[in-house]
């Protein structure tokens, strides 16, 4: 059951990288670029679309990994100390931080992409999006770094 | 609702808050709970295993304290949030939208470095 919970985690973490990597690529990209380059076409898709949709997966990815983690903690984490894993167990540290700080992030992050302040910038949309995607991108990396050391299913 | 400035307001002091609330919970140990996942535990406050028996009992019954730092800081960010939220939008205005994002990567800063001891056993 638990192996089935983490791998609809890691299949819900894919959608969000490529929705949040979409969204943040498109935010970064020059306003000047060619409309048939990369950017450009990056670009032409309605970024602010993807706002609900990178919301929920977020929420949904944060609540599986908060289940399966009550199994890491008891199955997966005593190994890793034994084995000597600290940085590795330093760096998921960091992942659950951020996934925290980055869950009380959506909020400010839904409204700079849904109601726009008509006297804002959009350097707050940009890097609240970008803060996100470093998130979750760190995320999906340590998380499938400790799986590569110590997956479930030993 | 979720297009009223007060939301908007409610939105950034939230995010804001909690992240400055996670790291104070995160350096001062102040989770609202704590979880013992091997007997299905919960119990109120922050509570080590030196506490109770011996530090070996950390093997045998792992506390894990993420869940409740993280309602701790939530606690903390709804209340800040809600009062800002009822703040005149003349004081909130002063306030710059860039805060939003400047205080969680300071926060994440400063997890960073309540993590280094990891890197140096």
């Amino acid at each position: 059951m638990v192996t089935a919970l983490l791998i609809v985690h890691g299949l819900v973490a894919i959608a969000l990288l490529g929705a949040i990597s979409h969204q943040t690529l498109a935010t970064w990209a020059p306003a000047h670029a060619r409309p048939r380059s990369f950017f450009g076409r990056l670009r032409t898709v309605r970024s602010a679309s993807f706002a609900n949709t990178i919301v929920i997966l977020y929420a949904v990815s944060t609540l599986l990994g908060g289940i399966v983690y009550l199994r890491f903690r008891v199955d997966i984490r005593p190994g890793l100390e034994r084995a000597g894993h600290w940085p590795a167990l330093g760096l998921f540290d960091l992942k659950e931080h951020f996934i925290s700080i980055g869950l009380a992030l959506l909020p400010a992050y839904w409204v700079s992409w849904r109601q726009p302040h008509a006297d804002e910038t959009s350097r707050t949309r940009v890097a609240v999006t970008s803060v996100l995607a470093f998130i979750v991108w760190w995320s999906f990396v340590i998380g499938h770094v400790m799986n590569n050391i110590m997956g479930f299913g030993r | 609702m979720t297009s009223s400035p007060r939301f908007r307001t409610f939105a950034f002091a939230c995010g804001s808050a909690f992240a400055i609330f996670y790291v104070v919970a995160l350096k001062f140990d102040l989770a609202l709970f704590t979880v013992y996942p091997s007997f299905g535990v919960v119990l109120l406050g922050t509570h080590h295993s030196r506490d109770v028996v011996a530090p070996s009992l950390g093997f045998l019954a792992p506390a894990m304290y993420w869940y409740g730092w993280t309602a701790t800081a939530a606690l903390g960010a709804l209340l800040f949030g809600l009062i800002a939220a009822l703040l005149p939008e003349r004081w909130t205005r002063k306030f710059s939208p860039g805060l939003g994002w400047m205080i969680p990567v300071a926060a994440m800063m400063g997890c960073v470095y309540l993590t280094l001891p990891w890197f140096r056993l």
